[in-house]
């Protein structure tokens, strides 16, 4: 088998794995986990927003919560105060992060390496002091509660997130699409002008790029995926709450991120899922999870700085066959 | 009205002070090493623990003072020859293994001292009268222990062989090793003296704060600040930004939340990366 074979092996064996979750697993385990399975996959998006201006644009960016917060009190908001139906909170949650990475992008992507990391971090953290002052919009420490509106409504029949399986697999789709849309993207023109700025931001400016354009566009992009991720974990929770803003999340983020391996597609999906999993494996046998979890991280950066799907690939070329 | 302002602008320059100190090993690490240490703010949290235990066991306080620093040094030259040295000019890994390390520090504090905060009564007791205000001796001691500690530190960074080596290490790696400088173990002594003086900061704050494997996680972000408004890698701007920070926090608690207060100082902190990047002190800058 050549190496794009077993690669390709892998992917449809996950893709029938994903597809048959809702069946495969109540059959196996207990029903809890097809709901962890639906928060990795939300999780894994919100890691990819940072693999994406990391891994292909070059930016640190260390303040994606605040999007993913927007995400979540966007859909809150707009399902609890202002009374709206599925799409348009859903709407709102997305617009809402996007409009706020184009503002803070306009000034952040001014900034490079450790200054973008610091700027960011202090945007997301102006924002999450505000979202806890500002109790009586997004009731603070407390967050916001909402009742789930149905999604589709044909006659009398209804379809929602009330339902396990219809939420998984809408979660799954948003997912899987937006993965999808970032490979087309990362193979167009605009991706490869990402990479060159990553690669070296001088040269792709003496080429005839925009740095600082192309920058402010991967953030917005990055910004639409984290808030698409909060405003799918608020309607998956039915709540919001500052604490997600809090630049913890975002930390988290870049840690799955860097370890799964940071500039692959699938790099996000494999580190957030290596740690929920573990998080929920021993967290129900040892309550100090985060040990293991903090020293698998130092053990990651030390040994595969490259991440898991670096090894992965390393693993491919050395017994692997002969490469296409 | 006007007696609260100064009170609460006392505070703030008490707190400043002991700020300083633990941004001071934040900044000494970021510009030796390169590293974004995100468990800065979990080094301080070290040194309270360390405060309390010292107490529980002792009991008494001024032990912690030399205790903590000692800890600190040793722990912090440990983590930086396992964890960092493997990792060294990886910025990006270094976040990530700075982040791992703050986990697994809180995790091991909440298993071994447990989850409750606690407080420690402050081992001078009294309170005297400020303008009106009752004021605490100890808070005027722990101003002038943080005043002494900065100044020692910056005697050594000037007046010292080591210090020396350190400022030559910083200022070319390359050059420095070709010189005979055993830029390694400078690097080992950096992130050591980084890690002590957080757990000194932390020993002097304990009685003011509460001990609480979380703690860290407060005084993290405000570090970053007092480093950024210095300027990154400017010590001594770095230390004047530290007062400065908590003194206008202090001041705007006085009319609103001290959350409206960490808000305005992030704001002035965005600003300053936006327009001053260098930092607000470049002039102090060596």
């Amino acid at each position: 088998m050549t190496r794009t074979a077993i690669d390709r092996g892998v992917l449809a064996a996950s893709a029938v794995f994903l597809l048959s979750v809702p069946w495969l697993i109540p059959a196996v385990a207990d029903r809890f986990w097809v709901n962890v399975i639906a928060e990795i996959l939300i999780w894994s998006l919100f890691a990819s927003s940072v693999n994406l201006l990391f891994g292909y644009v070059g930016l640190l960016s260390f303040g994606q919560a605040l999007f993913f917060g927007f995400g979540m009190y966007g859909v809150a908001i707009g399902v609890e105060k202002l009374g709206l139906g599925f799409w348009p909170a859903l709407g709102l949650g997305v617009a809402a992060p996007v409009a706020m990475a184009f503002i803070a992008g306009i000034f952040a992507v001014r900034l490079t390496w450790h200054y973008f990391a610091i700027i960011t971090v202090v945007f997301s953290l102006i924002f999450y002091f505000l979202a806890l002052t500002l109790k009586p919009l997004t009731g603070g420490d407390d967050g916001i509660s909402f009742a789930i509106p149905p999604t589709f409504r044909l006659g009398g029949a209804e379809w929602g997130f009330a339902n396990e399986s219809f939420q998984y697999f809408f979660i799954l789709f948003a997912v899987a699409a937006c993965l999808y849309a970032m490979r087309r993207l990362l193979a167009s023109p605009l991706g490869k002008a990402f990479m060159a700025i990553r690669d070296n931001d001088v040269r792709a400016s003496l080429i005839g790029l925009n740095v600082y354009w192309l920058r402010l566009v991967a953030f917005v992009i990055a910004g639409f995926l984290a808030g698409l991720s909060g405003a799918l974990f608020a309607f998956f929770g039915r709540y919001a709450s500052a604490t997600y803003m809090f630049y913890h999340v975002s930390g988290e983020a870049v840690v799955w991120t860097i370890v799964g391996g940071a500039g692959t597609l699938f790099g996000p999906l494999v580190g957030t899922s290596l740690f929920i999993l573990i998080r929920e494996v021993v967290s129900t046998h040892w309550q100090h999870h985060s040990l293991i979890v903090g020293a698998m991280a130092i053990l990651i950066v030390i040994y595969a700085p490259r991440g898991v799907v670096g090894v992965w690939r390393d693993l491919l070329e050395r017994f692997g066959a002969p490469k296409l | 009205m006007t007696n609260t302002l100064i009170a609460l602008a006392i505070n703030g320059l008490v707190w400043g002070l002991i700020i300083a100190l633990i941004a001071l090993g934040l900044s000494v690490i970021f510009g030796l090493l390169d590293i974004i240490n995100l468990a800065h703010g979990d080094f301080f949290m070290v040194g309270t623990v360390v405060a309390w235990t010292v107490l529980t066991i002792t009991g008494s306080f001024w032990p912690a003072f030399l205790l903590a620093p000692v800890i600190g040094f040793v722990l912090g030259a440990i983590i930086q020859r396992i964890v960092l040295q493997p990792i060294r000019n990886a910025a990006a890994l270094s976040i990530v293994a700075t982040f791992g390390l703050s986990m697994i520090l809180q995790e091991a504090v909440r298993m071994t001292f447990g989850p409750t905060p606690r407080r420690i009564l402050p081992p001078i007791r009294g309170t005297f009268d400020l303008f009106g205000v009752e004021y605490e001796v100890y808070r005027l001691f722990a101003a002038g222990v943080s005043i002494l500690a900065l100044a020692a530190f910056f005697l050594f960074l000037h007046r010292t062989k080591l210090g020396t080596w350190m400022r030559a290490v910083r200022h070319d790696p390359e050059i420095a090793t070709a010189m005979g400088i055993p830029a390694q173990r400078v690097y080992r002594v950096t992130f050591g003296l980084g890690f002590a003086l957080a757990a000194l900061g932390g020993v002097v704050a304990s009685p003011i704060t509460t001990v609480d494997f979380r703690a860290g996680v407060d005084v993290l972000p405000f570090c970053f600040m007092a480093v950024i408004i210095g300027g990154l890698g400017n010590l001594p701007g770095t230390a004047a930004a530290a007062v400065l920070l908590a003194f206008l926090e202090g001041i705007i608690s006085s009319f609103a939340t001290p959350t409206v207060a960490r808000i305005a100082s992030l704001v002035l902190m965005s600003a300053v990366l936006l327009l001053r990047p260098q930092g607000l002190f470049k002039g102090l800058a060596k």
